[in-house]
């Protein structure tokens, strides 16, 4: 077991291996936005608070500072570039645009790599699960009801996708400015 | 100049032997979601991070009868999805529900929560009215199994012994107990405790018995309040027990004063919290 204070890793980051060596004490954070050139994963807080930074690492939604890099040697990260092609991910980006839930912008990358990760695993949250999905995703912008609006409204397109939807009681779930929206896109408008 | 380094062994022998022979110096490395901020914030002067993430035989959950046993690198989002915590410890399980946020949970690990020796520790409290022992080994000292009430010796301190690491924890399951953790923070989601309480008693003839309660966020270290314990044993549940038994919490709890909030209404906080678990537990 070798003692090292530089760490070489190697890092499979949205799909490409990166070869790096990093210093014992980085963070996933510091090699993704200084190595990896992932600058989508924004770095707010840098002590695990905020979740601007959040990635999928090794499978699940984590705050990227809070990972050391070297810990991260032969792991698989997605970022919200990495889900780009991902028609979940593309519907909440959509929904985001529609419900006004995107102001400066800086919370957005980690939001929505968060709000996929919910959505993955539970695919008909309520609006209380949705709360709860995002809880570690601070915004000073929107208050948050209008990205737990979007995140509705993309849950709510993607039951209809699944043909499992009941317009009726997705409407009752649907609050504000989202029902709004979903009326129009989903009842034919758009 | 601060200077860390990094090793991870591959097996428990190997990390037992590099914790011996680095003593304080060395940190444990697993979710990481306290060492990093304190790197980041050079609390920490130089030392080896040491990586025990992916060491064999540390992580889920096992049960043997009416125990379970939980490895020190099962991640408290692990804790919180299993039916098996859910129906056999619910104090555990409903602590892991509230504990940090979903990103946490998916990194933050039981042993390092405990290990790392927070008064306001969110699984101390459950653990604690359980009566859950812990299970280490060292190089030196072998394995050893100790009540998780020696565990802790003040804040971020703990009784381990040097290169000791915390292995598994043990405690009984369905206890058919009447159990509730409650804890109050600035805000829902990741927010440090003010104050926690986990409750767990039992019901004859309308009177409580095997009374157990524990605080967090109230003392040095999370601890069980056992005069609070025995002023509500073989007493009716009703709003006189509870008046005497808060009062009696309120002057058995030593809170400090500090950021987030003062010491006069923390104490206030450990009778509105009892209220609350006696409450909540027998709903």
């Amino acid at each position: 077991m070798e003692i090292q204070s530089d760490v070489k890793v190697k890092i499979r980051v949205n799909g490409t291996a990166v070869s790096a060596t990093v210093q014992a004490g980085d963070s996933l954070l510091d090699f993704l936005r200084n190595q990896a050139r992932a600058t989508d994963v924004k770095c707010g807080c840098n002590q695990g608070d905020c979740g601007t930074c959040t990635v999928i690492y090794d499978g699940k939604a984590v705050k990227s500072c809070l990972v050391l890099a070297a810990q991260a040697d032969g792991k698989e990260v997605r970022s919200l570039r990495g889900l780009m092609e991902d028609p979940l991910m593309q519907s909440l980006q959509n929904a985001f645009v529609e419900c006004g839930a995107v102001q400066c912008g800086f919370c957005t990358p980690g939001m929505l790599v968060a709000s996929w990760s919910l959505l993955q695993e539970n695919s008909n949250p309520t609006r209380g699960e949705m709360r709860q999905g995002i809880s570690g995703n601070l915004c000073r912008c929107t208050g948050y009801k209008k990205i737990i609006d979007a995140i509705s409204l993309a849950a709510a397109q993607h039951v209809v996708t699944d043909g499992t939807a009941n317009l009726a009681d997705l409407a009752d779930r649907l609050d504000g400015q989202a029902q709004a929206k979903a009326n129009y896109l989903l009842l034919g408008g758009g | 100049m601060l200077h860390y380094s990094f090793c991870k062994p591959g097996h428990l022998i190997e990390a037992l032997q590099v914790l011996s022979e680095y003593g304080g110096r060395a940190r444990i490395a697993a979710g990481c979601s306290n060492l990093l901020p304190d790197l980041k914030a050079r609390h920490l002067q130089d030392c080896l991070l040491v990586d025990i993430s992916e060491l064999e035989g540390l992580r889920g959950i096992q049960a043997e009868g009416d125990w379970a046993t939980v490895g020190s690198l099962t991640t408290i989002a692990e804790l919180a999805v299993s039916p098996l915590l859910r129906e056999g410890a619910p104090l555990l399980w409903q602590a892991c529900q509230s504990f940090g946020d979903p990103l946490v949970r998916n990194r933050a690990t039981l042993g390092g929560n405990l290990g790392h020796a927070s008064p306001a520790a969110d699984t101390a409290p459950p653990l604690l009215a359980m009566e859950a022992s812990v299970a280490t080994e060292s190089l030196s000292g072998g394995r050893r199994e100790f009540p998780i009430a020696e565990l802790f010796a003040g804040p971020g301190r703990t009784n381990l012994r040097p290169g000791e690491l915390i292995l598994s924890l043990r405690f009984p399951l369905f206890q058919g107990k009447h159990e509730a953790f409650v804890k109050f923070g600035l805000r829902d989601a990741m927010a440090i405790s003010l104050a926690s309480a986990a409750l767990s008693l039992r019901l004859h003839d309308g009177l409580m018995q095997d009374v157990r309660l524990a605080y967090g966020s109230l003392a040095a270290t999370p601890f069980r309040a056992t005069r609070t314990e025995e002023c509500l044993t073989g007493m009716p549940f009703n709003e006189e027990t509870l008046s005497l038994a808060s009062a009696q919490a309120q002057g058995e709890v030593r809170p400090i004063t500090d950021v987030r909030a003062s010491s006069s209404y923390r104490r206030q906080l450990a009778g509105a919290l009892l209220r609350q678990a006696a409450r909540a537990a027998l709903s």
